[in-house]
């Protein structure tokens, strides 16, 4: 019997990564869209996602602040810090 | 590249804000509004004329239930360090 | 970094230090370090009768995690200055 290792080639490769892609990829096509960014309090920001850094942080145009269904203030343009978020969520097709 | 406000990265916001009145919202229900001066990465900030409001949900005065807000604080500061764990939110002055 | 400098120009003038559990602590600042930890002197603290274990207490170090705010003098702060200083570290940073 030939107890040698098998050669390289029957390893198979690793998979093609698979279209829904990474969290990265997420935050990459989702931004210039509409997303719902939920903070850890439960307030949630409604608007157009500008743009976002490594921490987080959050540039959002037309924003609407939203707590527990009801719209509490309106901003053009808002920073928020991004220890707060929980989670963004897009609010249009991709 | 250039989109239309010309931001690329979420703290330009805050650089264009400079010398300007800012809105800033903080844990604790407080909220500010100044003329910003200087910020760093960590969101402190340095603000001047500051108005600080403190929303107070008030549980005396036997006040039926419904709204949680029943009072609000205000109190004026002239120069402010804010450290920045504290903040949620900095809106800039609509320019729209 | 910046915001560090701006404290280090602030020694020996008059500060308040807001707490995060709301103790208000005005003092003479004697020094700061990176972590905006605070050491104050003649300290005076605002609602003596809340706060009455702080009347024997003539100076203080604050851990810079537990400030709010501090209020400056004003008149010691250069706000032009201020601004461009801030700028130049947004440049420095964006660059990196």
């Amino acid at each position: 019997m030939d107890d040698s290792p098998p050669p390289p080639e029957a390893t198979p490769p690793p998979p093609p990564p698979v279209t829904s892609g990474s969290p990265t990829d997420f935050l990459k096509n989702v931004v210039g869209k509409r997303v719902v960014v939920r903070l850890t309090s439960g307030v949630d920001y409604r608007g157009v996602l500008s743009c976002l850094d490594g921490y987080m942080n959050i540039a959002l145009e037309q924003t609407e602040e939203h707590v527990n269904g009801t719209v509490t203030n309106r901003y053009g343009d808002a920073f928020i810090r991004g220890n707060n978020v929980l989670y963004i969520s897009a609010a249009e097709p991709l | 590249m250039d989109t239309s406000t010309g931001i690329q990265e979420p703290f330009d916001l805050i650089r264009l804000s400079l010398s300007e009145r800012v809105f800033v919202k903080l844990r604790g229900d407080r909220e500010l509004t100044g003329i910003l001066h200087a910020y760093d990465g960590h969101m402190n900030l340095i603000l001047s004329d500051v108005e600080e409001t403190i929303m107070l949900v008030d549980g005396m005065d036997g006040a039926p239930s419904g709204q949680g807000v029943v009072n609000v604080a205000k109190r004026k500061m002239e120069m402010l360090f804010v450290r920045g764990d504290g903040v949620i939110l900095v809106s800039p002055p609509s320019r729209t | 970094m910046l915001i560090f400098s701006v404290f280090k120009t602030l020694t020996d003038q008059r500060v308040t230090v807001e707490l995060k559990n709301d103790l208000s602590i005005t003092g003479t600042l004697k020094s700061v370090d990176q972590f905006l930890n605070i050491r104050l002197d003649a300290i005076e603290v605002a609602d003596q009768a809340r706060h009455p274990h702080m009347m024997a207490v003539k100076n203080c170090f604050i851990r810079g995690s537990v400030v709010r705010y501090v209020q400056l003098p004003a008149e010691h702060v250069d706000t032009q200055l201020l601004e461009d200083a801030t700028r130049r570290e947004a440049a420095s940073q964006a660059k990196r």
